[in-house]
């Protein structure tokens, strides 16, 4: 595993040089814009200015439509500009290129980064973690390896599914809804099982309420399967198509290392074990390895960012110790 | 006459209440059984593994033959059958205290320890031993479910009046409670 220190290093010695040229693109670009908006800004209040002082008392009303139709050409004009000359088309691409890449090359040389392919809606509904029907998926900076004897998967997605309203008027509405949205991360598990067993966050509590609660479950098959570890009871609620297996796969060793995994991290966290299968999705509210508009690229605390996500997912491998392979699986 | 409706309607509702709460005790007891049974099933899988540990590690080991031959005594015995369940649990617990002697045995023994098909019978023995533990898990926790049943108000009325025993939990012992790693039994010594 990669210090913040060593990473630090590598962001001075090996990322720099790259880093200024792209912020320097970064800032022109901004620069552009802020221009463009100006200059559409000042010619549209040209154009209220003219119509108040002129076409106001104009006898025809063409002339008050001049106006108009400048002002819609300006604003049409400005985002063509804005789309085409003014935008460079690259620096997306170049931005993955050229720093998350070699992030993930850092935190491992055996990983390899796909910016525009992601985990398939196969495999995220193969998890079981979420049982909603997805009408819409979506994802990017896949990232896959093996580290050590463990081959993962991870990329940034989201799934969500729509409901339409029909008003009286017959008007109908479809609004989407976000099932998911983050980190999704696949490992090749250490044991063999054949059954499914789901680690939800706990959000009911451990009480007596919240035990019964947390039983009744309609959605899914897995019935619910109430561990010894009242510390782990707290965070999570564990649903299991077989008690015996469900505690095969979640030893205590393993459950410990879940809790300690969780307290890290204040985001949500769901796991799921399915045909020798580890999948985990973190939820998180801002897009993951993006490039920001605002913030300087060339400073170390934004760059730090991108570091401590793909690291956070290449971590659970250790912090589950999955390369622990006294099984009969290798 | 009114009195009477409402001494029939409580009486029915008891009845349904020791229906229930009948059947309830029947549903955990028999999950309980069932996994005991389980806890069973596993240990025979370690037992089906020990002539093959036998056969494998007896060509090295000169000093051991007599925990050896122990150990297929206590298999033989164990598998025989007609033993009670407190008879069985002590079994288990000899046949585990034994081939953990072995496995701490086997580290004077590099040829052995480098033996392609003891390292694959010791993955084996690993996952049948995680497997037992977890069957214990699945045990006690069935067990605390019957037992709560037995003990508590209103349904320790019923298991009062029909008899239902509590039953005893599996002591997890503290090696039990890590990964069951055979090959930590060597780091340690």
């Amino acid at each position: 595993m990669k210090t913040l220190q060593e990473f630090e290093a590598f962001f001075q010695k090996e990322m720099m040089a790259d880093l200024k040229i792209l912020d320097q693109r970064r800032r022109d670009q901004v620069k552009r814009y802020t221009w463009i908006v100006l200059l559409t800004l000042l010619g549209l209040l040209l154009c209220v200015v003219l119509y108040l002082n002129f076409g106001r008392h104009s006898h025809s009303s063409a002339a008050g439509y001049i106006y108009l139709i400048t002002g819609l050409a300006i604003l049409i004009t400005s985002a063509i500009v804005m789309s085409t000359w003014a935008r460079d088309k690259t620096f997306y691409q170049d931005f993955k290129q050229k720093v998350i890449e070699p992030i993930v090359g850092f935190v491992s040389p055996d990983l390899q980064y796909e910016p525009r392919n992601f985990i398939g809606a196969d495999s995220f509904q193969r998890s079981r973690i979420f049982m909603k029907t997805v009408d819409r998926y979506t994802g990017d900076d896949m990232v896959q390896g093996k580290i050590d004897k463990t081959q993962i998967w991870f990329s940034e997605v989201k799934a969500e599914y729509k409901s339409t309203t029909t008003d009286n008027k017959g008007h109908t509405k479809t609004t989407w809804h976000t099932i998911f949205k983050g980190l999704f991360f696949i490992a090749d598990f250490n044991k063999h099982f054949q059954t499914s067993t789901v680690v939800l966050p706990n959000r009911l509590g451990k009480g007596v309420l919240g035990n019964f609660l947390n039983k009744m479950n309609w959605v899914r098959r897995e019935k619910h399967v109430r561990l010894e570890d009242p510390e782990f009871n707290k965070h999570f609620v564990v649903y299991g198509e077989d008690q015996i297996e469900a505690r095969y796969v979640l030893s205590t060793a393993l459950m410990q290392r879940l809790t300690e995994f969780r307290k890290k991290h204040p985001n949500p966290i769901y796991v799921s074990f399915v045909n020798s299968f580890l999948y985990i999705a973190i939820a998180y509210q801002k897009d993951l390895f993006e490039p920001t508009w605002f913030k300087k690229l060339t400073r170390f605390s934004l760059v730090k960012e991108y570091f401590e996500d793909i690291q956070l997912a290449v971590s659970i491998v250790e912090e589950l110790n999955l390369n622990n392979r006294i099984w009969t699986k290798q | 006459m009114e009195g009477g409706t409402g001494l029939l309607i409580a009486l029915g509702v008891f009845v349904l209440f020791a229906i229930l709460g009948y059947n309830r005790l029947i549903r955990l007891r028999n999950m309980a059984d069932k996994a005991f049974a389980s806890i069973d099933a596993m240990a025979k899988k370690r037992y089906d593994l020990i002539p093959n540990l036998v056969a494998t590690v007896q060509q090295y080991m000169q000093h051991e033959r007599a925990t050896l031959t122990e150990i297929t005594e206590m298999r033989a015995k164990a598998v025989s059958g007609n033993l009670s369940d407190n008879e069985k649990v002590d079994l288990d617990n000899k046949i585990s205290r034994a081939m953990g002697g072995i496995m701490v045995a086997v580290e004077n023994y590099p040829d052995l320890k480098a033996n392609q098909n003891f390292i694959q019978l010791q993955g084996s023995l690993n996952e049948v031993e995680e497997q037992l533990s977890a069957a214990r898990r699945a045990y006690n926790a069935a067990v605390t479910d019957y037992n709560n049943a037995c003990q508590m108000f209103p349904s320790n009325v019923f298991a009062m009046v029909f008899n239902f025993r509590t039953k005893r939990l599996f002591e997890i012992s503290e090696q039990e409670r890590q990964n069951v790693d055979v090959k930590s039994l060597f780091r340690s010594s």
